[in-house]
């Protein structure tokens, strides 16, 4: 047996170009999957940021009716902000921040075009608190956002030429149905990695939003910040408990359950890297196949020779097997490199989308540019599925080689 | 004549309202119209054929660019059809605010009931003339809890034919949204009616939209199959 292995050691020199060849055939195709996975779990850990550091926060109380509904932006089914509420809020452990929104679908008018928008009614401070837009703004900021101030983004400004300090008009319907109108100054221009805040969204103060839509103390959802040290289910359990006993209808929701749609999207991105998987796999296999039928033809009278001097069958087939173990070693250790730098380059770097387009319209909440991640498991799943494929992929055209017959092999060479 | 005229001096703005609907308020029709949309220097027109019957009206587009586009109302709903799409869609929620055909109307002015008198409180505001016609000044204002689109309307109906020439649409917070003017009158079959208006977005400038009827026949002969959905495709 010891024979046979350093044997097969030995003949994965004697093949140098042929296997260097196969080597880097396994390391460029496991290279694409490695770099697909690295972006993709970095688009999908972006998405899932932007979402809940600009959309949702990471859970949101509303009442179920308005939750079902919750993509049509009705102004029904809404929960009271008051004291209870908040103090009920204030005492669960874990909470961090905490900021009561009022969303409703209005028409942003300048005076020539009209385009149909969400207003967002907010309480600036407390929505600093949970929310990370502040940090974005080209121009004012949120403290300019009281009075009739409002606070739009860039695309949002550049589709309907507005400058900080124009003045627009929300038409809006209250929640008799009735219209209504809100006069507003833009007070601020923000640039965020969030499509629909850059584009879509017109931040106004919370307490004017509600006067126009004559909806009291009422919003529609409240948004929470959690600490990343207190596990989200343990807070959601908490305020669910808490409600119960205020017998409060509202529910409480994960950020997850907002998402649900990109986290689909995620989900079938994911199916589409085990294709580029299947299909980088079956290079490798054909390169490994290929090679050890090529050293089965080659040593045809080797084999030969073996066998009469006494090798048994499982010896030679081993001897074949170890030397696909060893390009399947290499062509991993040499995939596992070439990734390094590649996801090096995409964590530091990253891949600028804003050259394909607007990807937002695919659902997918980035602008700018996605960063890869780091995943150990990754690799090591690379190389042991480089070693296991190389060694799998050898035993049949192995067996293949150890079945010749001894005489006819050495006759024919 | 002087003594209708005096008479009519004495009714209350409930009745000034009634006697308005008695005159406008068609029960079948079949009207073919013209339909020009300004923005701007830019003019659009569209033609179409509508059919009325009691609170269904169903609208078919025969301009070339909208060829085969349909709008059904049934009761208080709205349906459109486009040819190039193939798919019937109900028009409701926030939709029902954009304007009908890119025009200044919008579906909801489209759609508007004639259930006014429920929905408002009316008082008479004063007798102006406008166009030299002698009108009642009316206003409309909206009963509380009741949902309607304009928290005020303002009417200009004229003293001797009972037919609106102008009006005013209002937010809740008084903005004035939109304004019609009739352009042109016409007595058909015993009743005055606007044949030529106009319709103007007050929240954008340089926008109006004219209405024209061509062709009206108020005694058509309808079959109610006509506003049902298949008819759209």
């Amino acid at each position: 047996m010891f024979f046979s292995i350093y044997l097969g050691l030995k003949n994965l020199l004697r093949q140098k170009r042929r296997n260097i060849i196969t080597i880097l055939v396994i390391a460029f195709s496991f290279l694409g999957y490695l770099f697909a996975e690295s972006l993709m779990n970095g688009m999908e850990e972006m998405s899932f940021e932007s979402i809940q550091n600009f959309e949702t926060g990471n859970i949101q109380i509303a009442e179920p009716d308005y939750w079902e509904e919750r993509d049509e932006l009705p102004i029904k089914g809404l929960v009271a902000w008051n004291e209870e509420l908040e103090g009920i809020i204030g005492q669960t452990d874990g909470v961090i921040g905490v900021s009561p929104e009022l969303k409703f679908p209005a028409n942003l008018n300048n005076g020539i075009d009209e385009m149909s928008i969400i207003g967002l009614g907010i309480n600036p401070k407390k929505y600093n608190e949970v929310f990370q837009t502040g940090e974005y703004f080209i121009e004012g900021s949120l403290g300019t956002l009281n009075d009739n101030k409002a606070v739009i983004g860039t695309v949002l400004a550049e589709l309907m030429d507005l400058k900080k300090d124009d003045h627009i008009i929300l038409l809006i319907r209250t929640k008799e149905d009735t219209f209504n109108t809100i006069d507003l100054e833009v007070g601020g221009i923000i640039r965020t990695p969030n499509p629909m805040l850059n584009s879509r969204i017109v931040l106004m103060p919370l307490d004017i939003a509600q006067r126009s839509l004559n909806v009291g103390d009422m919003v529609s959802m409240v948004s929470l910040k959690t600490s990343p040290a207190m596990p989200e289910k343990s807070i959601i359990k908490s305020l669910e408990d808490s409600f119960r006993v205020k017998k409060l209808s509202s529910q409480v929701y994960s950020w997850r359950e907002s998402a649900a749609d990109v986290i689909t999207l995620s989900t079938a991105k994911k199916g589409g890297a085990g294709a580029i998987l299947s299909v980088v796999l079956l290079i490798g296999i054909v390169g490994i196949v290929n090679n050890i039928i090529l050293s089965g033809i080659e040593r045809t009278a080797e084999i030969g020779m073996m066998k009469a001097l006494g090798m048994r069958e499982w010896e030679i087939v081993l001897v074949f097997m170890v030397e696909a173990a060893g390009i399947g070693v290499l062509g991993g250790l040499a995939s596992c490199l070439l990734g390094y730098l590649s996801v090096l380059w995409l964590v530091s770097s990253g891949f600028n989308v804003a050259n394909f387009g607007d990807w937002s319209q695919y659902g997918i909440p980035i602008v700018d540019r996605i960063y890869g991640v780091w995943n150990c498991q990754a690799f090591l799943y690379i190389f042991v599925s480089s070693v296991a494929v190389a060694v799998l992929s050898s035993i049949w055209p192995s067996y293949w080689a150890a079945r010749k017959d001894p005489v006819e092999a050495i006759y024919r060479h | 004549m002087i003594f209708a005229i005096a008479a009519s001096a004495e009714l209350t703005a409930l009745e000034i309202i009634e006697k308005r609907d008695e005159n406008e308020y068609i029960r079948s029709a079949v009207v073919e119209a013209t339909m020009i949309i300004s923005r701007g220097n830019r003019k659009i027109e569209k033609t179409m054929v509508s059919y009325t019957k009691d609170k269904n009206a169903l609208a078919e587009f025969t301009n070339p660019a909208d060829r085969g586009s349909k709008f059904l109302k049934r009761d208080d709903n709205l349906w459109l059809f486009f040819p190039d799409a193939e798919e019937i869609v109900k028009i409701s929620g926030h939709m029902l605010e954009q304007g009908f055909m890119g025009s200044d109307f919008s579906f909801q002015d489209v759609m508007e009931s004639d259930k006014l008198v429920e929905l408002y409180t009316f008082s008479l505001l004063g007798k102006e003339v406008f166009e030299e016609r002698p009108c009642y000044v009316i206003e409309a204002t909206a009963l509380p809890g009741k949902k309607v689109s304009y928290y005020r309307r303002k009417v200009w109906i004229d003293k001797e034919r009972f037919v609106t020439l102008k009006g005013e649409l209002y937010t809740q917070n008084g903005r004035l949204l939109k304004e019609s003017k009739v352009e042109k009158l016409e007595e058909i079959d015993g009743r005055w009616l606007a044949v030529q208006s106009i319709m103007e977005n007050k929240l954008r400038k340089n926008t109006y939209t004219r209405f024209i009827i061509n062709n009206i026949d108020l005694a058509p002969k309808l079959d109610d199959k006509i506003f049902s959905l298949q008819s759209l495709r």
